[in-house]
């Protein structure tokens, strides 16, 4: 009775409230996030988890048609994909993960370096072409992205811009705007022009391109967009999905935006234009096996990839899926034939190649 | 109501000793607690040799990039947040009991959403005529986004100050100006130093401006080796850097607080007198918080708004869920990291809390992913050892409160403690004449007296947890999205007019409590009549 009035005395009114209140708070938190399934005792039949580097409504779209295919409930943890592995690592075998999928080549290779996809053998995964899949089955490829050049209507001439190559040339001084050289989607885009070329002329392209910057590399592709359209810059670089996403914006602005750029897919008569994949797969770890495989699969159909398709603009791997009308314009394309774990492999490379010409 | 029978307890010697004994052990447990996973990611390799030709080089431009943002955007959050402090708190001027509050709005607002504001603002196309870019835009928006933890913390100063060596100053016929840079501002400065310090680290820390406007910092450094290139040791030598960075910012806004002592400062709490100033001064200070006001947070706010007005209202029924999670996690979060602030803070004047200070101050220079890993690092560890399972569910929860006070409890001890460094002397020791135990004093006349202090760190917090992304983002559990998730999904893919929404809400979210405690502070001062402020 002492003891008791001695210890809550000692505790300051404020602490003593702010634990009660952590209490109760942390009580409630518990009851908003699910349970964890225990090592060794699977969740209950009818669960995929996934752990998903890409953060699009579009995959939330494909995992509700999923589940109202097969009754399987999608759990999802949406992280950017470096860091996400850095989580799958931490876990190692605890982890929840069934499903892993992400976007970029080089995350999907240090997915595979990590030991932590598995081989999957499935008629489904073995009828994609082989170049967007493992050769081993531990990724499948389900979305594309181009990397596009895109130009100010009116001030440039799109003929004499045929060519990743054209954009060195000295015409172009200050002429170009571009995200910086930490971005991945520059960094896959150069990691492929070292594996295709070799680091010698990928380093002076590098250093011819940062010769023609009209700015310090910053903000997004879509601001490299904007800048194009007003005239910062005449020419940039931006995956195709963004500027299909300014045309159909909300924002007039946007669509204004979209109205003054024109768009040239690179290298049609030589080595294609760079393209870059989201892939899937199933953990190594997973306990819910056949589901995560189910996904996968359901990942390569057609149905899943119209949806993404049409909310998200990105291109398709299956064949028979009908394309929205700002992506059927872009479609057709020829694309670069660069293995894609040659360019995730490339990736420390190109980095290092951007840092020492400058293009920060 | 407590003040009854226990004197007792302490008087016993056994017991008496303990007593004495667990503010220094739960501080010491406190600092551990918050610089744990900091200790992981250096454990983790910071004596490899790195071959890599280019690595100097980015480790230099890195540190150099830090250091200018650190020192020109740090100095010019420091003068903004000192000024607009003194002037609303000492001065009368068209607008000021607006102000006081309005001045906090720039804390609610997350720096990377302040980023992209700047961005389109500033971008082609947008309405400013000036184009902000790498060093320059990301030094503009934290000076802009950081200047409330000063504003906060030198208002929590000046609020508490004695009437007495003020008026001494005026019937001496001191000049306003004069008043502030010889009386009013050195008995302020350690609030101001203690500020500033929380800005400076906020500016180390922060990834998602820089890297919006292409500024080469420590932090972009850090990832760009760690995920770009791939080079872990790398990332750990520059995350070494930036520790060390903190603990050197922290001497030295020790060393400027100085060995200054209040014992001397009278106990008569009456109402602050304010200057009234002359029309043209008058309006400049209007001018200034309202320029302040409108670049902190009106034109972000409007330009959220404007994005937001493109979607549908029924985008905001999806949002409750996310809104009802971030309220939770900041609350809990806010509660246990205040908890350790507070423990921190009372035992930072003996050598030994010295050291849980510093510990807690290198957990708030980390950027919160490299913290994220750290807590990552110690589980996979915990879980080697046979002691926990999966980061599912709860654990995952637990997860990210440990993160969230490892990175802010710095934050919530700085204004606690320089509210301690005005309680004088005499009463602590009066308090011990009387027998009163250490944690007893603390709770009866530090904190009470430190209230102020409190409010302010219980305040910036709840705020930044509020604001809180790359470790909620890792750490989450399953479909457990908070705003700021929410938002950065939305954002990071370009996708600006959908991620207006959150980003509002989580301003909202801190709105509330950022103008309620805003208006405690204002009332703080003991001896003040509810109401006054005239």
């Amino acid at each position: 009775m002492f003891a008791i009035k001695v210890d809550t005395a000692v505790l300051p009114g404020p602490r003593r409230a702010s634990l009660i209140l952590f209490a109760g708070l942390a009580a409630a938190l518990a009851a908003c996030s699910p349970p964890a399934p225990q090592k060794n005792t699977p969740a209950p039949a009818g669960i995929v988890n996934v752990y998903s580097g890409r953060h699009y409504d579009a995959d939330k779209a494909v995992f509700r048609a999923f589940t109202e295919e097969t009754g399987i409930d999608v759990r999802a943890i949406e992280a950017d994909g470096a860091q996400l592995l850095e989580r799958l690592k931490a876990e190692g075998e605890f982890t929840n993960a069934d499903v892993i999928m992400t976007v970029d080549a080089g995350n999907l290779a240090r997915l595979v370096e990590a030991g932590l996809l598995a081989p999957l053998s499935s008629p489904a995964v073995e009828a994609v072409p082989a170049r967007y899949r493992d050769p081993q089955g531990r990724w499948v490829a389900f979305a594309r992205r181009a990397r596009v050049i895109i130009y100010q209507k009116g001030a440039v001439d799109p003929a004499t811009l045929t060519s990743m190559d054209d954009l060195v040339k000295p015409d172009w001084r200050g002429a170009i705007c571009v995200r910086t050289g930490a971005n991945l989607y520059n960094l896959s885009l150069m990691a492929a022009r070292i594996e295709r070329d070799g680091p010698e002329r990928a380093q002076a392209w590098a250093k011819g391109m940062v010769a023609n910057f009209a700015r310090q590399p910053q903000g997004s592709d879509t601001d490299q967009l904007r800048a194009v359209a007003a005239g910062d810059c005449k020419i940039a670089i931006v995956n195709h999905y963004y500027l299909a996403r300014m045309q159909g914006s909300d924002d007039p602005a946007d669509r204004a935006v979209a109205e003054k750029v024109g768009i040239v897919f690179p290298d049609q008569a030589g080595a294609g234009a760079h393209v870059n994949i989201s892939g899937a797969g199933v953990s190594v770890h997973a306990r819910n096996r056949d589901n995560a495989q189910k996904l996968v699969e359901y990942m390569t159909t057609a149905k899943a990839q119209q949806i993404i398709a049409d909310m998200n603009d990105e291109l398709p791997v299956a064949d028979g899926v009908a394309l929205p009308a700002p992506l059927a314009a872009m479609a057709g394309f020829k694309e670069e034939d660069v293995a894609f774990d040659a360019i995730g492999a490339r990736q420390g490379e190109a980095q290092r190649l951007f840092e020492t010409a400058g293009w920060r | 109501m407590a003040l009854s029978g226990d004197a007792r307890a302490v008087a016993s010697s056994p017991r008496s000793r303990l007593a004495d004994a667990w503010p220094a052990i739960a501080a010491a447990a406190a600092a551990l607690v918050c610089a744990a996973p900091a200790i992981a990611v250096l454990a983790g390799g910071l004596t490899a040799r790195i071959d890599d030709p280019g690595a100097a080089d980015l480790m230099a431009r890195s540190v150099r990039g830090t250091m200018v943002l650190v020192l020109v955007a740090g100095a010019a959050a420091t003068a903004l947040g000192a000024a607009a402090a003194w002037l609303v708190t000492l001065c009368q001027f068209p607008g000021r009991r607006l102000f006081e509050w309005l001045l906090v709005l720039p804390l609610a607002a997350p720096v990377y959403v302040l980023a992209y504001a700047y961005g389109a603002i500033t971008g082609p196309g947008g309405p400013a005529p000036i184009r902000l870019s790498g060093l320059a835009g990301a030094g503009v928006v934290y000076a802009l986004g950081f200047y409330p933890y000063v504003y906060l913390a030198a208002r929590a100063a000046f609020v508490s100050q004695s009437v007495c060596a003020l008026e001494a100053a005026r019937a001496l016929g001191a000049t306003p100006w004069r008043t502030f840079l010889t009386v009013a501002l050195p008995l302020a400065w350690p609030g101001i130093a203690a500020g500033a310090a929380l800005a400076c680290m906020e500016i180390a820390a922060d990834y998602g401006a820089a890297a919006y406007f292409g500024a080469e910092t420590v932090t972009t450094g850090v990832f760009r080796a760690w995920f770009a290139r791939g080079e872990p040791q790398l990332a750990l030598q520059l995350a070494a850097y930036l520790l060390a960075g903190a603990l050197a910012l922290l001497a030295l806004e020790r060393y400027a607080r100085g060995r200054r002592s209040f014992a001397g400062a009278s106990a008569r709490w009456r109402p602050l007198p304010r200057y009234r100033l002359a029309p043209a001064a008058a309006g400049a200070a209007t001018l200034f918080c309202a320029t302040l006001v409108v670049l902190g947070a009106a034109a972000p706010l409007a330009w959220l708004l404007r994005l937001a007005s493109f979607r549908p209202l029924a985008d905001l029924a999806d949002l409750g869920p996310p809104l009802l999670r971030t309220l939770l996690l900041a609350g809990a979060g806010a509660a246990l990291t205040l908890t350790l602030s507070a423990l921190i803070a009372a035992s930072a004047r003996r050598p030994a809390g010295r050291a849980g200070a510093l510990a807690a101050a290198v957990g708030y220079a980390a950027p919160g992913a490299v913290t994220a890993l750290g807590a990552m690092a110690v589980f996979a560890a915990a879980r080697e050892a046979g002691l926990v399972g999966g980061l599912g569910g709860a654990l995952s929860i637990a997860a990210l409160l440990w993160v969230y006070a490892a990175r802010f409890a710095a934050a919530g001890a700085q204004p606690i403690e320089a509210g301690l460094t005005r309680v004088g002397r005499h009463m602590g020791e009066a308090g011990r004449t009387l027998g009163a135990s250490p944690s007893r004093r603390l709770a009866h006349i530090d904190l009470p007296i430190a209230a102020p202090g409190v409010i302010a760190g219980a305040l910036v917090v709840f705020v930044d947890i509020l604001k809180e992304l790359p470790a909620t983002l890792v750490l989450r559990p399953f479909d457990f999205e908070t705003l700021a998730v929410r938002a950065h999904s939305y954002a990071s893919d370009d996708r600006l007019t959908q991620a207006a929404a959150p980003a509002l809400l989580i301003t909202l979210a801190g709105l509330a409590p950022v103008i309620m405690l805003s208006r405690r502070l204002s009332r703080a001062r003991a001896g003040d009549a509810p109401g006054d402020g005239q």
